[in-house]
């Protein structure tokens, strides 16, 4: 696509769970994601989907192997190093929304503003921004036990594009949706994808859904198999 | 206001039973801790004001293998000097066999300057009959305790024989009857220092010297100096440990059993919280995933716990202190057989520093109960909890 450095680059990245048994979950895997990429990760339950995601979320660390986010080694980062950077650079979206029941979906959307230290007046006004963008200016009020599962999904991605974040992970963002609903919701990723130009990465078992991304990533047995 | 403290008082808002119940409880211990508190210092001050304002803060007696201090008037100046000192009186005191036609009974006879030793043992307000002040003007007269003056069936006016092994036999005029609810009422009678002199057939001396000082705190530290002069010197904690005894029995105990309750009270909210950190496992994850720091995820939870112990602590102490003061308006019945002694009201004494430090203490324990819920909070692996619902 371009010369300029990918967004995410893995170099040998493995990952080993030690439960009694080895387990080897992420396999060599070497990858490059470029900027503004739509990615698919496919594979059957067990592939090391997740376990990938999860790593690339740096909610979890490789065993061995580096990792690149924005050509910077993350690999050796601090809890609160790694927490910046899920804070500013990562969005997250995943199969249940995670909202908290007590705040409004304008406050759920605030939240990873708030965690960063903005002020609660800069929070709201990019919140309220966001929730125009995916279509719920007239429920910005409501809890989420107010709104469907659709709508309470679309407030969990308006959540994850609030800091402005270059990459946005999505884990099964549409799996506990009924298919029309989830092709509204991947058609909603895809437009802010194109729109923002920010790098998504959507983990799916939805193999047409797959097949609307710019790249789709192939995982079994821990191993990229297609690229 | 950081996204933890936002996190905590929305949760607290949301669970409002909870809350209720944990704030409540705390609350209530609080509460019983105030009210025993106000009744333990009220009891405390009213034993000071019928005992220690009565005592010689320090008692000064004569250099050691002496009988007698023959050069008071120089001792007294050196006392007076002292810082602290508000009244000094010399007596001689020893003891005398009171007669009235057939009635007789020992008793101790304290010659003293009158003026002076009404500002250490307020005698004067304790009279019944007659005038304390008496004793100055005119000689051979003496003033007695309540109880004597029944035993022996003397009035006001009545002479009195008195006399002892080695003493000059003396007719003394009853000019005051005292009554202070006191063994001494039966056991103590004031003559001027003259006349006991004249009694004891000894020349200007004295065989005692009371102290009073504006704080009765520091009796051992004036006694001390004045035994630097070369005299024995006693302050009241050497020589009344009991008065002492019973207010630190009393107030440790209370203090500790109802300190207890708050502690349970306390550990209440640590269950109430845990309970509500399983319940918040999938949004913890998320926060974490949103950027959130462990130790952001440990302050939301502390700060529950905190804001609850704050809540429960200012509720208690308020409802407390109001408790309290009606019950300090609680009139006691009068009763005949004098077994209250002279109080009409329940002694009551709110500190509103002793107030504040419960608020505190109570605050800071919290904080530190909410470790544990805001520990177990930390180890949720957030992972795990946001792949489950």
């Amino acid at each position: 696509m371009t010369n300029e450095s990918p967004v995410i680059e893995l170099k040998n990245l493995t990952k080993v769970y030690q439960n009694g048994v080895e387990f080897r979950a992420l396999d060599n895997a070497n990858l490059r994601i470029e900027k503004g990429e739509f990615v698919a990760i496919v594979g059957p339950s067990g592939s090391g989907k997740s376990t990938l995601m999860h790593l690339i979320g740096l909610l979890d660390s490789p065993s061995s192997g580096t990792l690149l986010i924005d050509g910077k080694d993350v690999t050796k980062m601090s809890d609160k190093e790694r927490s910046g950077m899920r804070n500013s650079i990562l969005g997250f979206v995943f199969q249940y929304h995670h909202l908290l029941p007590d705040f409004t979906a304008l406050e759920n959307v605030m939240m990873p503003l708030l965690i960063a230290g903005k002020s609660r007046e800069k929070a709201k006004n990019v919140a309220e921004e966001l929730l125009k963008e995916v279509g719920l200016e007239g429920r910005m009020d409501h809890r989420p036990g107010e709104l469907s599962g659709g709508q309470n999904q679309r407030v969990a991605i308006a959540r994850a594009l609030s800091c402005s974040p270059s990459i946005v992970l999505g884990d099964e963002p549409t799996g506990n949706l009924d298919t029309k609903t989830g092709d509204m919701i991947y058609e909603l990723l895809r437009r802010l994808n194109k729109e923002y130009n920010q790098t998504f990465i959507v983990v799916t078992h939805n193999e047409e859904l797959a097949s609307k991304a710019d790249k789709i990533i192939r995982l079994v047995d821990g191993k990229i198999t297609v690229q | 206001m950081s996204y933890e403290l936002l996190i905590a008082l929305r949760q607290l808002r949301a669970r409002k039973f909870q809350t209720l119940l944990s704030v409540g409880a705390i609350a209530l211990a609080v509460m019983v801790l105030t009210v025993s508190h106000s009744l333990l210092a009220g009891f405390t001050g009213e034993l000071y004001n019928t005992t220690v304002e009565k005592l010689p803060h320090v008692s000064v007696s004569p250099e050691e293998g002496e009988d007698y201090i023959y050069l008071y008037g120089t001792l007294i100046e050196r006392i007076s000097s002292i810082e602290g000192v508000t009244a000094i009186s010399p007596f001689l005191t020893g003891q005398a066999s009171f007669k009235f036609k057939d009635n007789s009974l020992n008793c101790e006879l304290r010659g003293t300057v009158p003026s002076q030793e009404n500002q250490i043992s307020s005698i004067e307000e304790d009279m019944v009959e007659g005038s304390f002040q008496e004793l100055d003007f005119s000689r051979n007269t003496v003033v007695i305790g309540s109880k004597l003056a029944e035993k022996l069936k003397v009035n006001l006016g009545d002479s009195v024989d008195v006399s002892f092994p080695n003493a000059n036999p003396l007719s003394l005029r009853v000019v005051g009857i005292f009554h202070t609810g006191s063994p001494l009422d039966e056991s103590l009678a004031y003559t001027s220092l003259k006349t006991a002199q004249q009694f004891y057939d000894v020349s200007d001396v004295v065989n005692g010297v009371s102290v009073r000082l504006r704080d009765f705190n520091n009796d051992r530290k004036v006694a001390n100096e004045i035994e630097e002069v070369g005299y024995n010197a006693k302050g009241w904690t050497e020589t009344d440990p009991a008065i002492l005894h019973t207010i630190a029995i009393e107030s440790t105990s209370n203090t500790v059993l109802y300190g207890l309750i708050v502690v349970v009270a306390s550990f209440g909210v640590v269950s109430t919280l845990n309970l509500s950190v399983i319940g918040a496992r999938g949004q913890i994850g998320m926060l974490r995933a949103m950027g959130a720091q462990v130790s952001g995820i440990q302050r939301i939870f502390i700060l529950q716990s905190g804001i609850l112990g704050l809540l429960g602590a200012l509720f208690g102490t308020f409802t407390g202190v109001l408790i309290s003061l009606a019950i300090g308006q609680y009139e006691v019945p009068a009763d005949p057989s004098d077994a209250y002694g002279s109080i009409s009201f329940i002694p009551i004494v709110v500190h509103p520093q002793y107030i504040l430090s419960i608020i505190l203490a109570v605050f800071l324990l919290n904080l530190i109960t909410g470790v544990y819920p805001a520990r177990q909070a930390a180890k949720i692996d957030p992972i795990k909890a946001i792949s489950s619902k």
